[in-house]
């Protein structure tokens, strides 16, 4: 699986003194689902800020369809096809539901009627066609996350990064959302999750890479990589004996 | 991959041909309200201030409003406009008509250059350093005597002509403002009703989701205060030639012009379509006859009684006039329907 798609070589990113992210490499071919999981703190979000472009990385690079793409701001990234979503969820809560997609539509959709209309059919893949017309501040949790999911779609992006979208939900929104993130997989999406929830991650049946203080300790199919005893030590502590 | 492109926008989405009917029925009625006031001359030149500011307001919301960005600083757009239009007509003879191009256009470049570097500045911090630069303006024009005449100021001569955009009756200048009220609200429409709009707000509620959706944070910025700035400076350039005079105290003044922009936004409803206007048909008529009713009478009484109104406008309509009326309206739709 060689990542002529999506490479990460060498992502480092420091803090100061801090490390958040250390020598980080691993490439993605179109249509890859790849789960990030780690601890608190292990810098799953900053890595994916870095790919995002919302932070600019200390060293090493990331390439995107074989061009260096380091040092482009996020909007330019957005343009070149990434859409994500951010952990604390970003949605514009004083506009409703609809705007909100087609403030993603709009990038491709200069006019307002196909904006719209845009959004209208990304809300309805999400299951938010019924709220449409309600503030996005009025959204539940659940909602949000999947408002934000269908911006990024709006964008007609080409990779999608979601920063853990089911945490907070409930076990029925989990379960939807594991079923539409299914669902963008097989129509081709490429698409990076960063996830806390190991029964989520083994659901995806692909590959799961992860990190401890910034750095990559595993890296395989889920039953490999849950079992490895680094992995287990990162996430219970070693075993007294 | 052949994309048959949709006609109508989807349920719930104004377009600007919508806005522009509600536009038109509004004109009707303020066009009435002239009509009514003909013979008082009164009453006309509040209502020409009336529709100045209420385009000021305007102009000042599409980034001030729409974009979050709160200038304090618009004088100086106004300021330039003035000046220009003054000097042109005053020196060279053009037709003021003819100066509201360069007016606009320098307005435009000089919002440009300077808010380049101050969008750095986030919320009260870019207020603060638009409110400077209003203050540093000041001094230029107080100093700059061949521009600006310094403090003795400039005197447009008096010569009455359509050309001349200048006339011997109210009611001329009470239908040339709202003229420019009808094209401010439009070209207002037309930025809220837009991918401009939208990027606007989304710009002003949240930069890092905005530019995640590949908006190009800065550029809208820009864009928005061009439109904002080139306005302004139409407002300068008709309020030049209805004033005759233009001084650095009346252009430039930080309570009578900068912050009147903001404040009479903020209480008809910032960053909503409608609200400079709602603020302005209550502020400024309010100010009129509160000078005249009261300002002879209790020296300052006018503006003590206008200050208490901005406190409760503070306390009781956070949202504006239009903010809570929308508001209001909504909750009793949801009641009884």
């Amino acid at each position: 699986m060689s990542g002529a798609f999506l490479s990460l070589s060498g992502l480092t990113k420091r803090f100061g003194g801090l490390t958040a992210v250390s020598d980080v490499s691993f490439g993605m071919a179109a249509g890859d689902l790849i789960s990030i999981i780690g601890p608190n703190g292990a810098g799953k979000t900053t890595l994916f800020n870095l790919v995002t472009g919302q932070l600019p990385a200390t060293a090493g690079r990331v390439a995107f369809k074989g061009q260096d793409i380091t040092n482009e701001p996020p909007q330019v990234r957005a343009r070149r096809g990434f859409g994500r979503t951010f952990q604390i969820s970003k949605t514009l809560t004083a506009l409703t539901t609809l705007e909100n997609a087609m403030v993603g539509a709009f990038l491709h959709h200069r006019d307002l009627a196909a904006a719209s209309r845009r959004a209208e059919e990304m809300l309805e893949l999400v299951g938010l066609g019924a709220r449409a017309g309600i503030k996005a501040g009025n959204l539940t949790l659940s909602e949000r996350r999947r408002l934000e999911i269908a911006r990024a779609l709006a964008l007609d992006c080409s990779v999608l990064l979601l920063d853990e979208v089911m945490a907070g939900l409930n076990q029925t929104e989990v379960a939807d959302v594991i079923a539409l993130v299914r669902r963008l997989h097989r129509e081709g999406l490429t698409i990076l999750v960063i996830e806390h929830n190991l029964k989520v991650v083994r659901a995806f049946e692909s590959r799961v890479i992860v990190l401890d203080f910034g750095a990559m300790i595993a890296d395989g199919m889920p039953e490999a990589v849950l079992s490895d005893p680094n992995v287990v030590e990162a996430y219970l502590g070693r075993k007294r004996t | 991959m052949a994309v048959s492109a949709p006609r109508r926008a989807a349920e719930g989405i104004t377009t600007f041909a919508a806005e522009a009917l509600r536009i038109a029925a509004i004109l009707v009625v303020l066009l009435a309200l002239i009509w009514l006031y003909r013979r008082d001359p009164f009453t006309l030149n509040i209502l020409a201030y009336t529709f100045l500011f209420a385009s000021l307001a305007s102009a000042w919301n599409i980034i001030g409003g729409f974009g979050g960005q709160f200038s304090l600083g618009h004088g100086v757009f106004f300021a330039i406009g003035a000046y220009v239009t003054a000097n042109l007509y005053i020196h060279l003879g053009l037709s003021p008509w003819i100066s509201l191009i360069p007016a606009a256009g320098l307005a435009a470049g000089a919002a440009v250059l300077v808010s380049w570097p101050t969008f750095r500045l986030k919320g009260p911090f870019f207020a603060i350093a638009t409110m400077a630069l209003n203050e540093v303006a000041f001094v230029l024009a107080n100093y700059s005597d061949t521009l600006t005449g310094g403090p003795r100021g400039l005197s447009v001569p008096f010569k009455a002509g359509l050309a001349n955009m200048i006339f011997a009756s109210r009611l001329s200048y009470a239908l040339l403002m709202l003229g420019f009220l009808a094209v401010c609200l439009l070209v207002c429409a037309y930025a809220y009703r837009s991918r401009l709009g939208y990027y606007l707000q989304a710009v002003q509620i949240d930069e890092d989701a905005a530019r995640a959706a590949g908006i190009r944070v800065l550029r809208v910025k820009l864009t928005g205060m061009a439109m904002s700035a080139a306005l302004t400076g139409i407002g300068g350039a008709i309020f030049a030639m209805y004033l005759r005079f233009v001084d650095p105290p009346t252009l430039l003044s930080l309570p009578d012009v900068g912050v009147k922009f903001a404040l009479i936004a903020l209480i008809g409803g910032v960053g909503m379509l409608y609200g400079p206007l709602a603020g302005a048909l209550l502020i400024v008529p309010l100010e009129f006859q509160l000078r005249a009713g009261l300002g002879a009478s209790v020296p300052g009484g006018n503006l003590l009684v206008l200050g208490v109104i901005l406190v409760l406008c503070a306390l009781f309509l956070k949202r504006g006039i239009v903010g809570t009326a929308v508001m209001l309206w909504d909750r009793a739709r949801r009641r009884f329907w």
